[in-house]
């Protein structure tokens, strides 16, 4: 039996033996780890301890041991400004700083920094934005420097990290703010219109003094020419640029309706008829209000990917010409772009390797599996190739560059993602469909009214008009809200659940897909290796004890086979030891009580004098067969045991693949790595689909003949070699600890790394979709309903505002539906 | 019925102003943070408030 306890910092459930206790003001409190604890005490000494009442976390914060990422204070350097003194008086110079903080979950995040930050000596000013989590801090720099500033935020721990605005969101953000002061503008004037419509209304039932009715009416006018010719503008130039090829859009059917309503109007007026302004005004404004809610979404799902990515290497470590023997070699740091073919590069341990090349000197394992799709690190020493992207895990090496600029792999896979792009086909919504349709329909029909009333006698003036007004009551204006509040809930529904959408046509693609293909390393699987099965072949000693003894060793190791030895004796005491010595790409050894351990890969051993023949060969190969890595143990001359150490499936994968299943979906995994290991892996997930042996470019190919042959597929990868299969696929989405570039071509991203999100994203976004359907159904219905009164010729402008107001209001609540939905799929 | 004259003509001057309350507000940025008022408000202990830079 196992005592769980939970951690009074993370509230993480963890086994008791591992419980870092401390005594806070004489209560125990227990910890998951260290980190814990140190922020633990350090939130209570600054009397702060009201965080732990305040927040208003639903789950446990990572899932993992804390570490605490100590930053690199330079990287902030180039960011901080300037501020001149506010009065001439004092003329203390101020430095302010903008810098984006991670790993915030609540608003309690927010507080718990601004206190931190506001209590740190010289900080006069420090204020977190609660949207963009971006923090906005001034210092006295006489007093206090950024690298205590940002040293502080992560000793609480949270990730400061610099920012700077990119190119594309600094456009969609001055897109989302034009959008706003059009809509401000145009809700201002069509409010205003509203209460002299009323009076017009009232007027008409009542009646009326002509005199104060054409006044009402010509200030209806005057309110009216702004929001058709500034805030319909956009409507106005689409619909014109679109008219050559006949290409009826959404922004087409809003400049019918809303001139054709202007038109009537100007008409009547003159005419003593009744007029539409404001109908001609509230259309504009309805659908400026829900491309705004489209655009702050997109705004602040582009700014979480931006954060979320992780950087390629921007700068490198050149190595000085001529001192690039050994390690103490003199290095620079230069921008990636300045590097030439034939340059050294000096890559430390816990670095991306920049650009491709061959390795000179040095020796280290590198993780490729970002590029490769293989979950193993790969040992590289002189002579070895190595990939730009790719991440060195210990040891430093110097390598020769070998391709630069577009030549590099990551380069090459770039270019393929930019080509599935550019083939995608893009599937118009729903509601644009049904406007393509609906826009050359009422016209031919209000033709019709025209030559029906001219046929039966009336005057040109009156037929006329008589087919504008079709045109008038026709135009829904609720349709412009039908969409985005939809997609809008059901975005904040999915981000609750650390689902991040990044545009709302992915809720319709999901809806139409006949399958999901999953990646294997990182997707399906952790991407970390964990120890699976221990092979005791010493009987004087238990597997414990065996255990023990090698996580003594791998502790100091940073292999990451070793990694997950130390991983799964977390908690056991470890021996001492002396003379500890580490040698790449084979295995580690020292002293322990005297004896000499030896703990690595087969050829290790034998280079020590240790046989490996008398291993229990068959069951150990078909493993290695299986993906898993073997680690051998041995002393004194023999073998004592060999650990399997493999990537494992995530935890909530079976129950993920199951209900994907169980919707009806096909399910298939896709691997770069063999096809033996794919396919013990779909086993232990039940997926029966496997495509193994995946290249990077291959990936791509394999899913466009899957989508040839089995109709639309949802593709789920992480790593740099998914993307341009993302991108291909219908429905890319990306983990969110992924690459920069996997995130970029996905069109959903899994934020918190959980595949149970799929299923649910699946689910919710059919939920969305019906209402979606509905909320398009019931905006035509008042007004389509309306048109045998146009035709007849006793419409009023109060049956406009009427369908305006009641298809509306039932797409507001209606959309509203889809939150209770959201708790029932859950 | 100057009256009338006047209501209208007084709508439209408040309506005018509150307009270009609105448009000031856009411009000084009122906007970027809709979600922090409605926590900053439940913070009551004002001691360790930060102290507002002109």
């Amino acid at each position: 039996m196992v005592f769980v306890s939970e951690c009074n910092h993370c509230m993480l459930s963890f086994p008791e033996r591992e419980a870092v206790c401390d005594e806070i003001d004489g209560k125990t409190l227990v910890f998951c780890c260290n980190g814990c604890r140190g922020i633990y005490r350090l939130i209570h000494e600054e009397g702060l301890d009201r965080f732990y009442e305040r927040r208003d976390w639903k789950e446990t914060a990572t899932g993992a041991a804390l570490e605490i990422i100590q930053p690199d204070a330079s990287l902030f350097d180039g960011l901080v400004r300037d501020i001149p003194p506010a009065t001439p008086e004092d003329n203390t110079l101020l430095k302010e700083i903008d810098l984006y903080v991670g790993n915030i979950r609540c608003a309690s995040c927010i507080w718990l920094n601004e206190r931190i930050l506001s209590k740190t000596d010289g900080v006069v000013y420090a204020r977190l934005n609660y949207a963009t989590h971006m923090a906005r801090i001034r210092w006295n720099p006489e007093k206090t420097c950024i690298g205590t500033i940002v040293n502080r935020i992560a000793s609480i721990g949270y990730i400061p990290r610099p920012y700077t605005e990119s190119a594309r969101y600094k456009a969609q953000r001055a897109e989302a703010r034009d959008l706003l002061v059009r809509f401000g503008t145009a809700a201002f004037l069509s409010s205003n219109l509203m209460i002299y419509s009323i009076a017009l209304y009232a007027g008409y039932f009542q009646g009326f003094d002509t005199k104060i009715k054409l006044f009402l009416e010509f200030i209806s006018l005057l309110l009216t020419i702004p929001v058709l010719f500034y805030s319909g503008m956009p409507f106005i130039k689409s619909t014109l640029s679109g008219l050559t090829s006949l290409n009826f859009t959404m922004d087409s059917l809003i400049t019918v309706g809303s001139g054709s309503a202007f038109i009537y109007s100007i008409y009547s007026l003159f005419t003593g008829g009744e007029v539409y302004f404001d109908t001609s005004a509230m259309i504009i404004t309805l659908i400026l209000l829900g491309r705004y809610i489209e655009a702050v979404a997109k705004g602040k799902a582009s700014m979480t990917i931006e954060m979320l990515s992780e950087l390629i290497p921007k700068e490198a470590r050149r190595v000085i010409p001529g001192e690039q023997s050994g390690d103490s070699s003199e290095s620079e740091m230069v921008p990636v772009t300045s590097v030439k073919k034939g340059d050294f590069l000096l890559v430390r341990p816990g670095e991306r390797i920049p650009l491709d090349g061959m390795v000179i000197s040095g020796e280290s394992e590198v993780d490729e599996s970002f590029i490769t799709g293989e979950s193993k690190p790969v040992f590289k020493s002189g002579g070895r190739e190595v990939i730009g992207g790719s991440m060195n895990m210990f040891g430093s090496v110097v390598f020769e560059v070998k391709h630069t600029d577009k030549e590099t792999m990551l380069s090459k896979i770039i270019e393929s993602v930019i080509e599935a792009q550019a083939t995608k086909p893009r599937i118009q919504n729903m509601a644009d469909r049904v406007v393509a349709f609906f826009v050359p329909a009422i016209i031919v029909i209000s033709l019709l009214t025209v030559f029906l009333y001219l046929f039966n006698g009336a005057s040109l003036n009156s037929a006329l008009m008589t087919g504008v007004s079709v045109l008038v009551i026709a135009c829904p204006c609720s349709l412009g809200l039908s969409t985005p509040l939809a997609v809008m809930i059901c975005s904040g529904i999915a981000s609750s659940k650390g689902i991040l959408l990044k545009n709302g046509e992915v809720i319709e693609n999901i809806v139409r897909l006949g399958g999901v293909v999953f990646d294997k390393t990182g997707t399906i699987t952790t991407g970390k290796p964990m120890l699976k099965k221990t092979v005791l072949l010493d009987s004087s000693i238990c597997a414990d004890e065996l255990l023990k003894v090698a996580a003594s060793l791998e502790k100091y190791s940073e292999h990451s086979a070793g990694y997950a030895i130390s991983e799964a004796a977390k908690g056991i005491d470890k021996y001492e030891v002396a003379g500890f010595k580490a040698v790449p790409g084979r295995g580690v050894e020292g002293d322990l009580g005297g004896v000499r351990v030896y703990v690595g890969n087969r050829e290790y051993m034998l280079q020590n004098g240790i046989s490996v023949d008398e291993e229990p060969g068959s069951s150990i190969v078909s493993s290695e067969a299986e993906g898993h890595t073997a680690l051998y143990a041995g002393w004194g001359d023999r073998l004592r045991g060999i650990f399997l150490v493999a990537d494992t499936v995530r935890e909530e994968a079976v129950a993920a693949v199951s209900m994907i299943q169980q919707m009806g979906l096909k399910t298939v995994l896709i691997s770069g790595d063999t096809i033996t290991t794919t396919q013990a892996i779909a086993v232990a997930v039940g997926i029966t689909d496997v495509i193994g042996g995946a290249l990077p470019t291959k990936k791509r190919e394999l899913i466009a003949a899957l989508q040839k042959e089995s109709g639309w597929v949802m593709m789920v990868g992480d790593g740099i070699n998914d993307a341009p299969a993302l991108t291909e696929a219908y429905v890319g989405i990306g983990m969110g600890r992924g690459t920069e570039i996997a995130m970029e071509s996905a069109d959903a991203i899994l934020v918190r790394n959980n595949l149970e999100a799929v299923p649910f994203l699946i689910g919710l976004c059919r939920m969305t979709f019906r209402i979606i359907k509905q909320n398009i159904f019931w905006a035509f219905f008042y007004n389509i309903a309306a048109i045998p009164l146009a035709i007849s010729g006793v419409l009023h402008p109060i049956v406009a505002a009427g369908a305006m107001s009641v298809s509306s209001l039932f797409v507001v609540f209606n959309s509203l539906r889809i939150r209770r939905c959201g708790r029932l799929i859950s | 019925m100057w009256t009338t004259y006047f209501l209208i003509f007084l709508t439209l001057v408040l309506g005018i102003g509150a307009y270009l309350l609105f448009v000031w507000s856009v411009r000084k940025n009122q906007y970027d943070d809709v979600e922090g008022p409605k926590y900053r408000m439940l913070d009551d202990d004002d001691d360790t408030q930060t102290k507002e830079v002109k």
